[in-house]
């Protein structure tokens, strides 16, 4: 008895007493888990929700120190300028507001921060009606086995690594774009506002469409495979409704079964979004991973944040100042600002179209 | 067309009404300007149908005609396949998996499975209502039109005007004129119910068909719906399945009663109920089965 007593205050137990007060110990231990349980789900679940937050919290706060003086040196220039310049990290070494940066280096992001939004919009504005469509081709139309082997693929699609993809569309699909697709877009369009966007040279292959193109590839198994998983759960008697009133199989579809999921296909959406804004190898190799110019029009070579981060980190580790590391660490905090914003944006679409949504668990 | 029945409706005894019906109801010049006229008595007909999901018969050798204006109320135990040979009609069996036919069904004397029978255009006639309502995820106003704007039979302005036209005729726009571009989820039941009939008359229909409509709304929305019905003859022909047989005797010119897919019998719901030719017919109406 007198072990057990001491196992349990956690004192020092002989080391003979071992092997049975231990076993007391950890059956002490279980009871008084179980006799918490509740308590342990509550303080467990809660912890596990914050997790994320803090993560994120945590990781902004330190890219936020280590850019600091980045910050204070580019000033707003960053968000606007166009310019990368790490000046001469050979050179001379000048101080602005205390912080030590080489001579001449001036940093502007602008071009870096319109690409990303440019690639990942052309991703979006691609990907979302394909996967809206597989997804209904997945769950409406096509025979069952079919369906099973379309899945599966896009499951497999959404495993290949995106350097694999990123390769094979600078080798593959990107010249071929560039031979025999491009030029023939870039000859019809007419020049009026936006359509003359796509008119001019076609390049390589090379740039802003064919970045948004293998982005789009990137996330359409992500939202094909959720706004699938949203179509089974669409109960079939609206959709019946729908027939038995004389629509299309495309009116019931477009008018009850994708509004019905509304926002969940936003949510998809969004979390496509967030993907192809982070989205760093794939496009650093099929985007020109240009650091200060803006594609002049929709074929021409460009770069992205996530882009840029990847192909600077080199050599910004040759500035002796530490200067450009520092920029960079303000671009990554630039991307995560980014991300917010759209984010943000997303709730806001499903909180202003919300209120016409089926209600959840409708019981049909 | 289905105001015309409205002022009818009220004027004329509806329990017991039988074939007497047709001649007490219009006088002699509005007979000759009548449309139906020319048409034959008898709107859908159904010719020795027998239909089968797979291996399984479900409906056997259904010979059957519903009269222009009239309500038939089709009555029977549980699985009996009155709700098989309800979809029949509008065709909306037709893609089951296994799903097969013999016989005819016709409407207007042409087959529903006629080479020139256009389906979308066979649905605007032959509306539905089903068990429960099924609003779609779109304004009230929407709803209403919802199906107007498919078959592009009016658009623009009109559509208000329309959409206000049939929530007052179903009774609800008093309740909804100041939420009509609201969600529809947030009306009652029975509400909501009266919301899918509006949309189904929207379209014009001429023939609608009831799948258990009140079973899921309390007494008053029940009875409301029904006194509606009622006002939908003789402009419409409606056919209802209810498990609700003081239903089926208080709106009904005709009674079908079906068992195991077989009809047993038909005839005026008077009849039926009351002088029961079959044995089965006299067990189900007077409740010692299912
Ligand atoms: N899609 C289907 N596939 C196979 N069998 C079906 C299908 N739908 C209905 N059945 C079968 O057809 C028979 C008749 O069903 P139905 O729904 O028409 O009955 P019901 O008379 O409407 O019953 P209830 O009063 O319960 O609504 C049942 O035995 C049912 O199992
Ligand atoms: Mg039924």
């Amino acid at each position: 008895m007198a072990t057990i007593d001491r196992a349990a205050t956690g004192k020092p137990v002989a080391a003979r007493h071992e092997p049975a007060s231990l076993a007391t110990a950890l059956r002490r231990c279980a009871a008084f888990l179980r006799r918490n349980e509740p308590h342990l789900w509550t303080w467990g679940g809660r912890t596990a929700a914050l997790v994320p937050l803090v993560a994120l919290t945590l990781t902004v706060l330190v890219l936020t120190l280590k850019a600091w003086p980045a910050i204070k040196v580019n000033g707003a220039h960053f968000l606007v300028g166009s310019d990368w310049k790490p000046g001469n990290t050979y050179g001379a070494t000048v101080h602005t507001d205390g912080v030590a940066h080489p001579l001449g280096s001036s940093y502007g992001a602008w071009p870096l921060i319109a690409g990303t939004l440019q690639s990942s919009v052309i991703a979006i504005v691609i990907a979302v009606p394909v996967s809206v469509g597989t997804a209904f081709a997945l769950t409406e139309r096509i025979p069952r086995w079919l369906a099973e082997i379309l899945r599966s693929a896009i499951e497999i699609l959404a495993g290949v690594p995106s350097v694999l993809i990123g390769l094979w569309g600078a080798l593959t699909l990107g010249p071929l774009l560039a031979n025999d697709v491009y030029p023939v877009i870039a000859d019809h369009m007419p020049d009026i506002p936006v359509f003359s966007y796509f008119r001019g040279p076609t390049y390589h292959g090379e740039g802003l469409l064919t970045s948004g193109i293998v982005l789009a590839l990137m996330i359409v198994p992500i939202i094909a495979s959720t706004t699938r998983n949203l179509f089974a759960q669409v109960p079939p008697l609206p959709k019946e409704g729908g027939e038995a009133l004389g629509m299309t199989d495309w009116e019931v579809g477009r008018r009850i079964t994708i509004p019905w999921v509304r926002s969940g296909i936003i949510g998809a959406t969004m979390l496509g979004l967030g993907r192809a804004l982070g989205e760093t190898i794939a496009v650093a190799m099929v985007s020109g991973s240009l650091l200060n110019t803006i594609a002049p029009n929709i074929y021409g070579t460009m770069g992205t944040i996530a882009a840029a981060l990847v192909t600077q980190l080199d050599s910004a580790f040759t500035d002796g100042t530490g200067f450009e590391v520092r920029t960079l660490a303000e671009l990554a905090v630039v991307l995560v600002g980014v991300l917010l914003v759209v984010n943000m944006l997303g709730r806001l679409i499903i909180r202003r179209t919300g209120h016409l949504d089926a209600p959840a668990g409708q019981g049909y | 067309m289905a105001n015309d029945g409205e002022h009818q409706a009220t004027s004329r005894p509806i329990i017991g009404t039988t074939d007497s019906r047709s001649e007490e109801r219009i006088d002699p010049i509005l007979a000759a300007l009548d449309p139906d006229r020319e048409r034959p008595e008898h709107v859908i007909c159904s010719q020795s149908l027998t239909l089968s999901f797979g291996q399984k018969r479900i409906l056997d050798s259904i010979t059957i005609e519903f009269r222009r204006g009239s309500i038939t109320a089709l009555i029977g135990p549980t699985g009996c396949g009155k709700t098989t040979f309800l979809r029949t009609l509008n065709r909306m069996n037709d893609k089951i998996p296994g799903f097969r036919y013999s016989g005819d069904v016709t409407l207007e004397g042409e087959s529903i499975w006629g080479p020139s029978q256009d389906l979308l255009d066979l649905r605007r006639r032959v509306g539905m209502l089903f068990q429960r309502p099924n609003p779609f995820p779109m304004s009230i106003r929407d709803n209403v039109v919802a199906g107007v704007k498919a078959h592009r039979i009016a658009k623009g302005k009109q559509l208000d005007v329309l959409a206000e036209e049939r929530l007052r005729q179903v009774g609800l726009w008093e309740a909804v004129k100041d939420r009509l571009n609201d969600s529809p989820f947030r009306l009652s039941g029975g509400q909501q119910q009266l919301l899918c009939l509006a949309r189904a008359l929207a379209v014009g229909p001429e023939v609608l068909l009831l799948d258990e409509p009140t079973s899921a709304l309390d007494p008053i929305s029940t009875e409301y719906i029904e006194q509606l019905l009622r006002q939908l003859t003789p402009a419409l022909t409606l056919i209802i399945v209810t498990h609700n047989l003081g239903q089926a005797r208080r709106i009904s010119h005709n009674t079908m009663f079906l068992y195991e897919g077989e009809l047993v019998e038909h005839g005026p719901t008077e009849d039926v109920f009351e002088r029961s030719r079959e044995e089965r017919t006299q067990v189900y109406v007077t409740g010692r089965m299912g």
